[in-house]
């Protein structure tokens, strides 16, 4: 299977380069490590204590939510910036494959990474702090894979952004605030977000980590609109980059930067 | 037998808006060939003539605004990822690697791209890196390895898609004497495995030595379509050094450069010459015969690709001031 190839090439690319980078990729250990350990023992100190547990959970998985969606979405215009910079971007243009499918298959080496890193952090710093989080890692899990999705197709428009115009961190830095406002309000304050990428899937796994909802407790509905709304934005942001792109092929912008 | 065409490139045009003047460039301007399976073809001209952008055209890497790029049957504009499959490049030359992996994770990592798993292609990776002399090293980072080796490391990447048509564009570009030379050692070996190429450059041993035929291109137009050899003989029949025994008069000198645009009168009274039919010499004669011209002796000029490729853009550009004038 030749995607199953690209997706192996391109995960051991992303470890690869984790590794020539380790410096960087050590300082991004320690901070989400740090991170995670303030937020266990800083709410207890901070916090109403009868609430603290409920604080913890909520900002703990919108905290996971907006890293791993940031990560998502700047890794993915990076690696056109990065390749353009480089001179390489013309040259993965020349896979029989099609570059779109060398994006995704660099995301899902990239998520599957960092993926790893974080619940492992997560995990570490639980431990640390003896403060146990209520996870139910089969329904979170599959929860956050489905949302990743919807994350993806949004990293595919901002792809798009990139391989015509190149320089898109102003953009970016804006867009971090939009995604923790997406990932902070809860739905039931602002129904109308069930539309916007992701919130759906954050607001099933506060209802998972907070109030203990299982499989069942979830309605058809639910899981309905949270997988329409993933695979809905895969499918927008693949055609918009798609367009993008032949764009960038008519203007001959692919090999400048 | 029939030799099967396997690029046909037909009426390209480009056209670019620049960014600050906003005045607009026609890059590529009607251009049209073709490449025959096992052929090596050199895409030559000066700077900005246009051959970047034809080589990008033929990829598939920029849409031409007119005109199309069938390869194998394929027509890149209509089926590009297809056509892809029987494509691969050099384009920016050692910039295509990643500088912060290795020799070999570059190679295992491209052909990773192309759908290829590590272990199938392992055995080629072997004789490749035994091939370009890389084995030793195949573990070093791309960025401690010199020009010369990264150039040759590009080249076995895109050897390694085993696409029938390669496309190198300036291969031996910023290489030292020693190196370009092994460059072309490798380029000729890839040449006789039956590959179909295509090379733009400016260097001109590379166009001699490897190519069969030549595309010379000028202001986005193609002016020469011909063998490199028919070229070579073109230029070498028509061209004369004649030794004079006194100087030329202003008048003849006049004459001369009216009748005969390409002439160079150098030191020792030699005076070089190209002329475009062979019935000219009887007109030069005359021409040096009206002032009483000594001619000691005449020589036909041995000329190289460089000559031959300086005559041509010359000769366009006489064309083209004629047209205007």
């Amino acid at each position: 299977m030749p995607f199953i190839q690209l997706i192996k090439a391109n995960t051991r690319m992303e470890f690869i380069e984790m590794k020539r980078y380790l410096p960087n990729t050590l300082s991004m250990i320690a901070t989400v490590y740090i991170i995670f350990l303030g937020m266990l023992l800083g709410i207890n100190v901070i916090g109403d204590p009868a609430q603290a547990e409920a604080n913890i959970q909520h900002l703990i998985v919108n905290y996971i939510f907006w890293y791993l969606t940031l990560m998502t979405l700047s890794n993915i215009g990076f690696t056109i910036t990065m390749e353009a910079t480089r001179g390489t971007l013309e040259q993965l243009y020349m896979s029989p494959l099609g570059m779109w499918k060398i994006l995704l298959s660099r995301l899902i080496g990239y998520i599957a990474l960092h993926g790893v890193i974080v619940i492992g952090l997560l995990y570490l710093s639980m431990a640390t702090a003896n403060q146990w989080l209520y996870l139910k890692p089969d329904i979170t899990l599959t929860i956050l894979l489905i949302t990743l999705v919807g994350i993806v197709g949004v990293g595919f428009m901002i792809a798009g952004a990139s391989v015509i115009f190149k320089q898109i961190q102003a953009f970016m830095q804006i867009l971090q605030f939009i995604l923790a406002a997406l990932a902070f309000v809860p739905l039931s304050v602002a129904p109308i977000l069930i539309l916007a990428p992701f919130v759906k899937g954050v607001d099933m796994i506060r209802h998972v980590m907070i109030q203990g909802y299982s499989w069942t407790d979830f309605t058809a509905m639910d899981y309905t609109a949270l997988i329409a709304n993933s695979l809905l934005y895969l499918l927008i942001g693949i055609f918009f980059y798609l367009k993008c792109e032949k764009i960038a092929m008519s203007r001959g912008l692919l090999g400048n930067y | 037998m029939k030799e099967e065409i396997l690029i046909e490139v037909k009426g390209l045009k480009k056209g670019y808006k620049k960014r600050k003047t906003k005045e607009w460039v026609q890059a590529v301007n009607n251009v049209s060939f073709t490449v025959k399976r096992g052929e090596i073809l050199g895409l030559l001209g000066p700077n900005g003539a246009g051959k970047t952008t034809t080589i990008k055209m033929i990829c598939g890497l920029i849409v031409p605004d007119e005109g199309e790029v069938v390869i194998n049957g394929i027509t890149m504009q209509k089926n590009r990822l297809k056509g892809l499959e029987h494509i691969s490049a050099v384009l920016e030359g050692n910039r295509n690697l990643y500088w912060r992996l290795t020799a070999r994770e570059n190679l295992e990592y491209f052909a990773g791209n192309r759908g290829k798993s590590r272990k199938e292609k392992m055995g080629e990776i072997e004789k490749l890196l035994s091939e370009f002399k890389l084995k030793q090293k195949e573990n070093e980072l791309v960025s401690n390895l010199s020009r010369g080796m990264q150039q040759k490391l590009a080249l076995a990447v895109a050897l390694l898609a085993d696409s029938d048509v390669i496309l190198l564009d300036e291969p031996t570009l910023g290489l030292d004497i020693e190196t370009g030379y092994e460059v072309r050692q490798l380029l000729k070996k890839i040449s006789e495995a039956g590959k179909t190429i295509i090379i733009s450059t400016h260097d001109m041993p590379v166009v001699q030595d490897l190519c069969e035929r030549t595309v010379i291109i000028n202001n986005g137009k193609v002016i020469a379509d011909e063998k490199v050899e028919e070229l070579m003989n073109l230029f070498e029949t028509s061209a004369y050094v004649l030794t004079l025994g006194n100087e030329l008069t202003e008048q003849q000198q006049k004459e001369l450069d009216a009748k005969f645009p390409i002439n160079e009168l150098l030191d020792g009274g030699k005076l070089t010459i190209t002329l475009e039919q062979d019935n000219d010499i009887y007109d030069l004669m005359d021409l040096l015969k009206k002032e009483n011209t000594i001619i000691e002796k005449i020589d036909r000029t041995t000329i190289d690709f460089e000559e031959v490729f300086m005559n041509l853009i010359q000769e366009e550009k006489n064309h083209a001031i004629h047209s205007i004038n």
